[in-house]
């Protein structure tokens, strides 16, 4: 799981409503893929990321030379679009777990694929 | 470079298009000859026609045996013939519903391609006819094996089985040619199509069926319509795509396959299928474009107008079931767009 979904997972967890954002990472076991860098697509993507939740994530799993927002004429800064690339797109979560920080929630992440389903009774519906 | 096609379904070398076979109920035999006219009249353009295809088989084993001009002549003419196909089928899609997109695509596809090849064999036809005449490959087509495959419909379809008209071929290709027939592995196969709009002779240019990607492991969606959706859904760079029902992911692959920047998200909630999808991803080299979630449709955990397009083919039941009703799934959905 990369880090740019987990900016944008939200715990759905019954009455927990906009609070379940963001899920707390917690990562036993992480690697680091080689992305080919795309810089018009990593553009695209600044004004989507919620940065807060990028910070904490990027934070827990102890990332260095993390951009701490966008900068003025970012499309065109070479050097901080590769940062960028590399922490929202080549840092890959394996297993680990991320938390619902309302509810507590626990959801694992197995094989890169975080498993979000929720039984009955914590549905909203 | 015929391979690119990425909608067409089969492509055939045109050998003979003519009018519509006349049938009265009278004489059944007036059909049955023309149909050996087909084959006797003209044998120069079989041979003809056979030459291309071997030269065709040879361009996709190695590419050096044409000369350069030959080459790039060719190469424009199959660029017009892709742009012509895709134009025509997005006007043919816009005109048809969802449901019926399996049955009536594959035909209407199978009609236009070969309506569409006219212009492109014509002209294959001629820079093909020096190197014909030229080599000495006449000779090597009477070891060739071959079997007839029929499909009738239509006025003559009443009259004649399949199997009546492809015998008829079958005896007067044997005595015209020489070749021998071969049900089983032929070295070439010919396509007759009859009905009342055309009759049309070709010989299929692939082997293999060209939904068949190499860059799919196992398919779900037969991958021409997969194809064709993500085509109809007009994805731009640096959207957002989420397939909230992928199941082995065809659809996210075709539309990575041609549109790499972009953020693909897939999402099921069957473990078998998300590890189908992941091999997929594997196979194709795509696993840094398409991310997968383990998660019900439902349920989405993603924020409220997040997503940019939305596609997917919903399981209406036939091959998968639904846990919930398709109102509530469209209800989740909608929120997310």
């Amino acid at each position: 799981m990369k880090l740019l979904t987990h900016n944008l997972l939200s715990s759905h967890v019954r009455g927990v409503g906009p609070r379940g954002f963001p899920l707390r990472l917690q990562a036993t076991e992480v690697r680091i893929n080689p992305v080919e860098f795309n810089p018009e697509f990593v553009a695209r993507m600044i004004p989507k990321v919620e940065w807060a939740a990028l910070l904490e994530a990027a934070d827990t799993l102890h990332l260095v030379e993390v951009p701490q927002g966008p900068i003025q004429d970012y499309e065109h800064d070479e050097n901080f679009l590769r940062k960028m690339h590399h922490v929202l797109l080549e840092v890959d979560v394996v297993e680990g777990t991320l938390q619902c920080p309302e509810s507590g929630r626990l959801f694992p992440i197995s094989r890169g694929i975080p498993n979000m389903l929720l039984n009955d009774e914590e549905t909203e519906s | 470079m015929l391979k690119t096609l990425k909608s067409a379904e089969r492509l055939f070398l045109l050998i003979k298009k003519q009018i519509p076979f006349t049938v009265c109920s009278v004489s059944k035999g007036k059909p049955l000859n023309e149909i050996q006219r087909l084959i006797n009249d003209d044998p120069r353009s079989w041979l003809n026609a056979i030459s291309i295809w071997k030269n065709l088989l040879e361009l996709d084993a190695k590419k050096e045996k044409l000369s350069d001009t030959d080459f790039k002549s060719l190469k424009r003419k199959l660029e017009k013939n892709e742009v012509i196909d895709a134009k025509k089928f997005k006007i043919e899609q816009a005109q048809e519903r969802e449901e019926n997109r399996e049955c009536q695509l594959e035909k209407q596809l199978e009609e236009k391609l070969e309506q569409r090849d006219f212009p492109a064999e014509r002209g294959m036809f001629q820079e093909f006819q020096n190197d014909a005449e030229n080599s000495a490959d006449n000779h090597n087509q009477e070891d060739l094996t071959f079997r007839v495959s029929c499909r009738c419909s239509g006025t003559i379809g009443k009259a004649f089985t399949a199997q009546a008209v492809g015998r008829v071929m079958g005896i007067a290709l044997r005595k015209q040619f020489g070749w021998k027939a071969n049900l089983r592995n032929p070295d070439l196969e010919i396509f007759i199509h009859l009905n009342d709009i055309y009759s049309v002779v070709g010989i299929p240019v692939f082997r293999v069926p060209l939904a068949s990607r190499a860059y799919i492991r196992t398919a779900g969606l037969r991958s021409t319509i997969a194809w064709a959706m993500a085509s109809l859904a007009e994805i731009k760079a640096g959207a957002f795509v989420l397939d909230p029902m992928c199941g082995l992911g065809t659809i996210l692959l075709e539309a990575a396959k041609e549109w790499p920047d972009v953020y693909y998200v897939g999402a099921d909630v069957s473990d078998s299928q998300l590890i189908g999808a992941g091999d997929n991803l594997e196979a194709a080299g795509l696993k840094d474009k398409i991310e997968l979630l383990k998660v019900s449709v439902i349920e989405l955990p993603l924020p409220s107008e997040s997503v940019d397009v939305i596609i997917s083919d919903i399981p209406f039941g036939k091959k998968f079931k639904l846990g919930k009703d398709i109102k509530s799934i469209l209800q989740e959905m909608e929120r997310e767009i």
